[in-house]
């Protein structure tokens, strides 16, 4: 394979490097998601709200983040500033 | 413990750098404990011969973590995307950690180091698996991650493998 039919496919040379940014990026996803709902969640927003923006169910959000931050922050319930409307 | 089976003939150093090396995967967010964790685990086994021969070479524990998430870094600018930047503007909250809930595996080149340590503690007539073994097999993974890990911080299989082969005699 020469250098244009490499570099027509666009991204990086080496064919490792951009699939371990594949990698990263999955990572990358999953703590940037646990943050921001964290970031929603101590904001007052209610699970079904981080939901409905996630576009996933409330079951789903609940079930990947709730124990996670309830045990960081103990006795908060979500959506306790009313700012969900 | 989850560990009984793949850990016979470990002696209790070698476990100890093996479950290191599963909260440094953690800690660094890897979905699976890769070859390069378990050299970082092997290094976190103090006095070991493992370690110390890494030492000597100027590969410490907080070098190689340091080489591993630059690693990472180079991946993603490989694509355009920045860590640092992303650190930056993220909240707070932002962390690569596992989350405690989620289970976590040996890569296939974890595995293939771990049964080329078993090899290694055999070929040398060793009762005992110790971290130095496991750190041989390590060394063993052709393009493992780890392989490449060290040779970015300057130092090739075989300088560790004589810094080992030095101790022994």
């Amino acid at each position: 394979m020469n250098e244009k039919t490499r570099t027509r496919v666009g991204g990086p040379d080496d064919p490792r490097e951009g699939l371990e940014a594949v990698v990263a990026l999955r990572r990358m996803l999953e703590a940037l998601e646990a943050a921001q709902v964290e970031n929603a969640f101590v904001a007052g927003w209610s699970w079904a709200k981080i939901a409905e923006v996630l576009g996933v169910s409330k079951q789903a959000v609940h079930k990947k983040h709730a124990k996670r931050i309830r045990d960081r922050y103990p006795g908060v319930p979500p959506g306790r500033k009313g700012k969900d409307a | 413990m989850i560990f009984d089976r793949l850990f016979r003939g470990f002696s209790a150093e070698a476990r100890e750098g093996v479950e290191a090396a599963v909260e440094e995967a953690r800690g660094l967010g890897h979905d699976s404990v890769g070859d390069e964790d378990l050299l970082l685990g092997v290094l976190r086994v103090d006095r070991s011969a493992a370690a110390e021969a890494l030492s000597s070479l100027g590969v410490t524990l907080e070098a190689a973590r340091e080489e591993s998430e630059g690693m990472t870094a180079d991946a993603l600018s490989s694509v355009g995307i920045s860590l640092e930047e992303i650190r930056r503007e993220a909240c707070e909250a932002f962390e690569m950690r596992l989350p405690e809930d989620r289970r976590i595996s040996f890569s296939p080149r974890a595995k293939e180091a771990l049964g080329k340590a078993l090899r290694e503690a055999r070929r040398l007539e060793d009762r005992r698996l110790t971290p130095e073994h496991v750190l041989r097999g390590v060394l063993c993974v052709e393009g493992g991650t780890a392989v490449r890990l060290l040779s970015r911080l300057g130092v090739s299989p075989d300088q560790v493998v004589d810094r080992l082969d030095g101790r022994r005699r």
